[in-house]
């Protein structure tokens, strides 16, 4: 018989080999909020398995179940079948698209992507006061959260980067786009041409992200292979900030959130936590980490789609922070920040940061 | 299933607890084994009630009722084979109470193994039947399939911790079994009937579960024979040597080399590996039973023997046995986990047994297993899209049981009989036996509305 949709011809073996053990239940971010097996990865690909047989159709009463995902890789990282459920689900949802079914959110996001040069369609760019398409020796590449959602943690990076007296310049960045390929579009030329010439001109040899989002877009996608081509190097900003030191310490006890875009999609682990116990030497561990670190929630397009759910999956998180005893949260994501920020409730007491923010606040003595 | 039925099953459990959406129904059709059905409704309870009011309906209008936990199970106990209404209980997980001056813990069916362990660590305390899917599986479904586990041997199964249990008749009437005491031979031991009944006689609300303190220290240490026969010899002289291994494993030859095809861990192709653990208070009592498993070992003409000095040297040794699972499940589409067991002197005969068919019918079957206990898994990676392999794998599963029953060994150590083995009931059980189990199940459930089709309980 032959293959009817893209997800079938690229990852017919893969949904195969879900050999349905069920034990994705414990690493699912949705299935663990929600309880509901149709949300699990397994759930998913029990469905997957019957449209390849013919028995159902692709269509919208499945949107619920395939576009409730995070893609947080979770429950591949530890699936022992090895299946790579996050790609299975980023292709169905372009077979999807292709048919006409969609999230009404997520044609949303194509559609303000083909018009707007960011995720949130603001036409007001954010001023930070810092010089624009210079030459330089560093791009800080600030990515749309950090520009339109959390500028006050941006604002603190940027001083943290005056401050190691770093050779950087912003551009006028335009969305990477990398995330409609998560929600079943395609990647925007457009925006990836205007990011790309943007960062050729600066002539700068590094590019440092302070989205994981945008960095694994840039090191990732075939759209974004000029950068590698033109000897461009892309780093997470937490790559950089390991070789300093900032002579500053804190007593309170911090611990740290893995973004599942640094952590299980790129493997920086122990970057971000060398930075942390240089300045924190009261660290715990969340009793989810490296790995197996809970989703904040707000990937794959769920926070847009699923805003209930999302916020629940990060107040999950915040429950185990509560249980560490920490007073500060670190992560390295904008995106994560906003999210658990958003969930934090008033029992919390803890303060959420990426860690340039917060490294920033103890120079200024305000930690 | 009829809207008048629908509605008053939402009625029961609250409108957003009732489903029959297509994504839910597809995803309450399987559980790890390799069967399928797909139900006409699911519920999720979250009270004893409300399971009361669901099996009063079911009763009444005479449709299937399929209580579910997590759906790990591995012979299809929890799959709707005949349609009607899956009672998911996940959401019935909270830990009513734990109490260690009575060394007891109080749970509803839903909580997950891995939450009991975790409540249960600060206080040293575990509970021992540790299935392999203990990060997902539900107690409900520990006490519904009578849970083993690597510990078996020196601990033993679910049916040894099970106290007392809250019980939902077919009929809506709430039973209690059992007491909170140690001791108990205080009328009928219904507890026991229930455990391990697959969900054919009522459905769990409440289980009190023993729970043990838990020793501190393990100590680990792994032996390679060339024989078989060998193998089991050693197993048989450990189990009867006095001392009780916390674990004793068995990774077979063919494991052993699909592991090797499959990975870089280049591990010695013998005809077994044991892997045994002694678990004690002190340094003293682990290393004096693991020396004894050792002397053993060598007696026993083990090719090697390595002890693990460390925790990571024990985690290494454990490597083999650990990847076993997720090796056999990537070779092909469709894996089948085989369990049996048999007296622990035939171990070796059923191992060579296991080789013979794998042979017969031209498939690949490595074998692990609970030796300790004399509880094998042999494991079938099969192409489920191919006609002719299907047949063949029935075929040698049906061959492999008939040797089972020849040795005297028995049709499920830990997984269930479910749809699976409900073919084979005959073989182990007498006219007699059936007849009375059959007589059981028609006394808790004149309709045969409790999980039907599972353990061959129709006549």
């Amino acid at each position: 018989m032959e293959a009817k949709y893209d997800f079938e011809r690229k990852y017919r073996d893969q949904v195969l080999r879900c050999s349905s053990c069920g034990f994705c239940q414990a690493h699912c971010p949705i299935y663990g909020l929600t309880l509901r097996p149709a949300l699990n990865a397994r759930g998913k690909m029990l469905v997957l398995k019957e449209v390849m047989d013919g028995t159902i159709e692709l269509n919208d009463e499945l949107v619920e179940t395939l576009f409730q995902c995070t893609t947080c890789a979770n429950c591949s990282t530890n699936c022992p079948s090895g299946v790579e459920v996050p790609e299975i689900i980023k292709q169905v949802r372009q077979d999807m698209v292709n048919l006409g079914t969609c999230h009404p959110a997520f044609t949303a996001m194509a559609d303000v992507l083909a018009r707007h040069p960011n995720i949130y369609a603001e036409d007001d760019k954010p001023d930070f006061g810092r010089p624009l398409n210079r030459k330089a020796e560093y791009v800080y590449f600030i990515g749309c959260v950090g520009a339109y959602r959390e500028e006050d943690s941006t604002e603190e990076t940027l001083s943290l980067l005056d401050h190691l007296k770093l050779d950087y310049t912003l551009i006028d960045e335009v969305c990477c786009s990398g995330v409609l390929e998560d929600v079943g579009h395609k990647i925007n030329p457009g925006l990836v041409n205007r990011n790309v010439e943007l960062i050729l001109a600066t002539g700068a040899r590094t590019v440092i992200t302070g989205c994981p989002y945008c960095f694994r877009t840039f090191n990732n996608k075939r759209e974004y292979e000029a950068l590698a081509q033109a000897g461009v190097k892309v780093i997470h900003l937490t790559q950089l900030l390991q070789d300093y030191d900032f002579g500053v310490r804190t007593d309170k006890v911090v611990t740290y959130h893995d973004p599942c875009d640094l952590g299980r999609h790129s493997g920086i682990y122990e970057e971000p936590r060398r930075t942390i116990k240089k300045i924190a030497p009261n660290f715990v561990e969340l009793s989810h980490n490296r790995a197996e670190a809970m989703c904040c929630g707000a990937g794959g397009g769920v926070r847009g789609a699923y805003p209930t759910n999302s916020i629940a999956m990060a107040r999950r998180r915040l429950e185990e922070v509560e249980a560490s005893g920490a007073e500060v949260l670190l992560t390295e994501c904008n995106s994560c920040v906003h999210n658990l920020a958003n969930a934090k409730l008033r029992k919390h007491k803890f303060q959420v940061f990426t860690t340039t923010q917060f490294i920033n606040r103890l120079l200024n003595k305000e930690g | 299933m009829e809207d008048r039925i629908k509605s008053a099953l939402k009625e029961a459990v609250g409108p957003d607890n009732f489903t029959d959406r297509l994504i839910d129904l597809i995803s309450f059709a399987k559980d790890a084994s390799q069967n399928k059905g797909r139900p006409e409704a699911a519920v999720w309870a979250s009270t004893r009630e409300q399971v009361a009011a669901v099996l009063r309906i079911a009763n009444q209008e005479k449709f299937p009722v399929i209580a579910r936990g997590a759906g790990t199970g591995l012979s299809g106990m929890a799959v709707p084979n005949r349609g009607g209404l899956v009672l998911d209980l996940s959401r019935m997980n909270k830990i009513v109470r734990i109490s260690i001056e009575d060394r007891l813990a109080v749970v509803q069916p839903g909580v997950v193994y891995a939450q009991l362990e975790r409540a249960l660590a600060p206080y040293g305390f575990f509970f021992p039947p540790d299935p392999a899917s203990g990060k997902v599986s539900t107690l409900g479904g520990n006490v519904a399939t009578n849970a083993g586990g690597v510990k078996g041997a020196k601990y033993g199964v679910t049916k040894d911790y099970v106290l007392a249990l809250e019980v939902v008749l077919a009929d809506g009437r709430i039973l209690h079994t059992g007491s909170s005491c140690m001791k108990s031979v205080s009328g009928y031991d219904l507890t026991r009937l229930f455990v391990g009944s697959e969900g054919t006689l009522g459905v769990v609300t409440e289980i009190t579960l023993k729970i043990n303190p838990k020793p501190g220290l393990a100590a680990t240490a792994m032996a390679t024979f060339d024989d078989v026969e060998d193998a089991g010899r050693a197993v048989s002289q450990i189990m009867h040597s006095g001392i009780l291994p916390s674990v004793l494993e068995v990774i077979d030859r063919y494991t052993l080399m699909a592991i090797n095809e499959n990975t870089e861990l280049n591990l010695p192709e013998v005809a077994a590996i044991l892997l045994a653990e002694a678990d004690g208070h002190t340094r003293e009592e682990t290393a004096f039973q693991l020396a004894k498993i050792i002397d053993i070992f060598k007696q026993n003409g083990a090719s090697l023997v390595r002890e693990a000095a460390s925790q990571q040297e024990a985690d290494a040794l454990w490597t083999a046995r650990k990847s076993a699972y997720a090796v056999m499940t990537r070779i092909n589409n469709n894996l089948l986990v085989e369990d049996l067991s048999v007296p622990m002197s035939r171990v070796p005969e059923m191992l060579k047994a296991i080789a013979d068919i794998q042979d017969k019918y031209n498939l690949k079957i490595p074998t692990v297993g609970h030796i300790g206990d004399g509880n094998l898994h042999p494991t079938i990676s099969f192409d489920g899209t191919d006609p002719d392999q299907v047949t063949r794998v029935e075929e040698a599963t049906s061959e492999l049981f008939r040797k089972v029953m020849e040795l005297g060994g028995t049709l499920t150590g830990e997984h269930g009989i479910g749809l699976d083995k409900a073919r084979f009931m005959c073989l182990e059980h007498d006219e007699i036996a059936l007849g009375v189990m059959r007589s059981v199940k028609r006394l808790f459930d004149p309709n045969n509305i409790l999980n039907p089709g599972k353990m061959a309980l129709e006549a």
